[in-house]
């Protein structure tokens, strides 16, 4: 086994052996070994939902950008403002090609006046480093920093627990500098699931002790890549590389609402351009009228006719039906709009994010 | 872990003789494969089916599959509780999460399928 990880370039997480003696199924991911599920992705979904569960994702890629001359040159990249931000506070925002293609979704948090930390995907890593090492000139501080997410109802209370008490003010999208153990941490009120939640980023050799402490919390359970995946995929969250990439421009993309028209950007004249022309397919909520559910790869058809295509698919444990996203003309993007899907034309309509509506993340 | 008194097809369903009727349901490995299972659909009683078709679909939180019919023959019962509980098959592949009832049986068929050691056997070349 260590051969062949060795051979293929698979990566660990300092994580990894806690998650083989907890018996977790494994799988490669952009090039790390991470767990799917540790007791059931079901199960992992549910209390995720209604207590609180703890995610390795310290294949996230991190980065330090130092002064307002690279924060406006990452500014130029994205959709939104970088520069007016406010101290301790996250934006989600993407880095876009020239033709407002994504090349990675990322959050930036502002840690004083002239620093951004920027938090990027495994997928686009090799290419976004070398992006913001040219343009920003931002240290990559990936290779030392662990990303635990704890997220359900119950993470306040979780890391109050664990004597994180700098946490207990943080706002959704805020953020802030904390202790453990004599090392310093950030931690994010932000995720990926619709919980209230943290990501908490901390030093490598403090990422196990961490996970055991947590883990040994009554309320918590570890989560795998499958859990995370139904719970992103209910809040209509996109995962990078599936749903979202070059391919597809930020507003194909369905991140309209989040651009920041009036911020100068290099895709903007495009993206302008493409919003008057509005003939463009874009990413759209669907959902199944049972259990099943739609696939990613399953085409979709309107009257008959192909109109588009499914990117995530899976049935939701918390709305009990079918619910994905696919690729679709605008002028049939509406909620309501009946469609078929896949080579047994199941019968599918579109419908608004998120599909699961209860949760806490803003609480 | 594979029960000894069932036959078992390459598309990993067990085949059990009742006498009467044979009934058949999805292995251990095959429900591991799929993990959580989520939506399960079923023939309608009196179909006639040949070996290998497509008889049932199963739905789990990863993927989306056929279930097979092991043998030929046509739909005696369906275990109804699998539609609405389809967890059921996760907790007991062999006994209570069994799919259908198949009458008369292509026997030929039957006597060919794997026994539980090839069975396992078979498991270890995949």
């Amino acid at each position: 086994m260590k051969a062949v990880l060795e051979a293929r370039n698979v990566k660990r997480t300092p994580l990894y052996d806690e998650h083989i003696l907890r018996g977790a199924k494994m799988t490669e991911f952009h090039g790390w070994m991470l767990p799917v599920q540790f007791k059931g992705i079901l199960e992992e979904h549910h209390h995720t939902r209604s207590k609180c569960s703890v995610f390795d994702c310290c294949h996230m890629g991190e980065f330090r950008l130092k002064g307002p001359k690279a924060i406006r040159s990452l500014e130029a990249m994205v959709f939104n403002d970088m520069i007016c931000l406010k101290v301790g506070r996250c934006r989600y925002s993407s880095i876009l090609d020239t033709c407002g293609g994504i090349i990675d979704d990322v959050i930036a948090m502002k840690l004083s006046e002239d620093e951004l930390f920027v938090v990027t995907n495994a997928g686009p890593y090799e290419k976004v480093a070398r992006i913001l090492y040219r343009v920003c000139l931002a240290t990559d501080v990936t290779a030392g920093t662990a990303k635990i997410d704890v997220q359900g109802p119950l993470s306040r209370r979780v890391l109050l627990d664990l004597g994180l008490r700098d946490i207990e003010p943080l706002k959704y999208f805020t953020c802030c500098r904390t202790q453990w153990q004599g090392s310093e941490m950030l931690v994010s009120r932000t995720g990926y699931t619709g919980e209230l939640g943290y990501e908490v980023f901390l030093p490598n050799a403090l990422a196990a002790p961490f996970w055991r402490e947590v883990t040994a919390h009554p309320a918590v359970e570890p989560a795998g890549l499958g859990a995370r995946d139904t719970l992103r995929l209910e809040m209509g969250y996109t995962l990078y590389g599936q749903d979202v990439d070059e391919s597809h421009t930020t507003l194909e993309a369905g991140m309209g609402r989040f651009i920041d028209w009036n911020s100068e950007f290099h895709a903007k004249e495009f993206l302008v351009m493409q919003r008057e022309l509005g003939r463009y397919k874009v990413r759209t909520g669907i959902r199944s009228m049972d259990r099943r559910a739609p696939r990613p790869g399953y085409e979709v058809f309107h009257e008959g006719r192909p109109v588009g295509v499914v990117t995530s698919g899976s049935y939701g444990p918390s709305v009990g039906y079918g619910i994905g996203m696919a690729y679709i003309p605008v002028e049939l993007s509406m909620p309501g709009t009946r469609l078929t899907a896949g080579p047994k034309d199941m019968e599918i309509v579109t419908e608004e994010f998120p599909f699961y509506k209860n949760g806490s993340f803003k609480g | 872990m594979n029960p000894q008194h069932l036959k078992y097809s390459q598309n990993h369903e067990w085949i059990r003789d009742d006498g009467v009727v044979f009934v058949v349901g999805i292995t251990d490995y095959a429900v591991e494969q799929l993990g959580d299972i989520t939506y399960i659909e079923l023939p309608e009683v009196g179909l006639d089916v040949a070996q290998d078709d497509d008889v049932a679909s199963i739905e789990s939180v990863k993927a989306a599959s056929e279930v097979y019919a092991p043998v030929g023959g046509r739909v005696a019962q369906i275990n109804q509780r699998l539609l609405d509980q389809p967890e059921i098959v996760n907790k007991s592949p062999y006994e209570d999460g069994w799919f259908f009832k198949l009458e008369d049986i292509e026997r030929a068929e039957f006597d060919a399928l794997m026994s539980a050691s090839e069975y396992e056997s078979y498991l270890k070349e995949q």
